[in-house]
């Protein structure tokens, strides 16, 4: 039982993570508010995929000895000795497009802003259904 | 209404936590992840690109049109930040005149 | 891998995410949530991603920091909740 707390502890943290994300982007009125925790959200799922291609006893993705003989010489690579690459590489992209996604999601709370001077969520129902 | 949204919150987590219990160790080496498909870039990426660092080599050779979507996607990020903003000043402007 | 210092990063990510969300002052939760993504690039360095990790410091915690800062600052800064 402890064995198993101890290897899966961190998935737990991750979803933990992930229900403050979306507790904020449910609950809290302020556009910000939500801004924040969608940005949150998307790192704890980030951080889940990071967290497959952990290896115990690995090293960063980048191979020893590689320039020793000129040319690529194929050397016998020990797979376990390296973190497994692919989610590094998938994430990577998704990181870059988290920050893009965020920068369109501010430009659209400073339009809101403009239009009804405010970046509460009911004050802006409220002014909607006013006219 | 805030009560829902907890418990909305709850459940979700709830559901994944029941789903992280048929995970694989964290960190264990003969994960299906780390034991699939990777192995074939590890051995093969230096032979095919010449490049010791595996991460660039996938994000620039194997997956290079990956990449350029990406480009795209932040490219019609930065477009759609700009017209809003540029929107918003116009239409103040008209507003004036 | 570390285990010990593994808790101990994901214990101040956490403190810092719930910090960035309960704090009324939106500049300060925006700070809080740079914070927030240096320790998660530390918690990407610890696992061994290094790629992923030096681009959520420059990315995620350099340019969508600044972001958010201008959006606060071209919007109010106090929040209701």
């Amino acid at each position: 039982m402890f064995e198993f707390i101890i290897s899966h502890y961190n998935y737990w943290m991750y979803i933990g993570l992930m229900m403050v994300g979306f507790y904020a982007m449910m609950v809290k009125r302020n556009l910000v508010k939500k801004i924040i925790g969608m940005n949150i959200f998307q790192s704890a799922i980030i951080l889940f995929y990071i967290s497959t291609s952990v290896k115990k006893g690995a090293s960063v993705p980048i191979l020893e000895h590689a320039h020793e003989g000129h040319g690529a010489v194929a050397h016998a690579v020990d797979v376990m000795q390296y973190a497994n690459p692919l989610p590094h590489v998938l994430m990577l992209t998704a990181i870059v497009v988290m920050v893009a996604t965020m920068g369109v999601a501010l430009a659209v709370a400073i339009m809101i802003y403009k239009r009804y001077h405010t970046l509460e969520e009911d004050e802006i129902i409220m002014a909607m259904k006013r006219g | 209404m805030k009560i829902l949204s907890l418990m909305t919150v709850f459940l979700v987590g709830a559901a994944l936590i029941y789903g992280t219990l048929d995970m694989p160790k964290w960190g264990d080496p003969q994960s299906p992840a780390s034991t699939h498909v990777s192995p074939y870039y590890l051995n093969h990426s230096l032979e095919d690109t010449a490049t010791p660092n595996v991460v660039t080599s996938v994000l620039a050779d194997y997956r290079g049109y990956d990449t350029f979507g990406e480009t795209v996607v932040i490219f019609t990020a930065g477009m759609a930040c700009i017209l809003l903003l540029k929107a918003g000043r116009k239409r103040r402007g008209n507003g004036h005149v | 891998m570390i285990l010990s210092f593994d808790l101990i990063l994901l214990l101040f990510v956490f403190i810092c995410a719930i910090a960035a969300i309960t704090i009324r002052d939106l500049l300060s939760a925006v700070v809080v949530l740079g914070a927030y993504s240096f320790f998660m690039c530390l918690l990407w360095t610890e696992m061994a991603a290094v790629d992923v990790a030096f681009t959520e410091a420059s990315v995620s915690a350099g340019i969508g920091t600044v972001l958010m800062i201008g959006a606060v600052s071209k919007t109010k800064r106090r929040s209701n909740d």
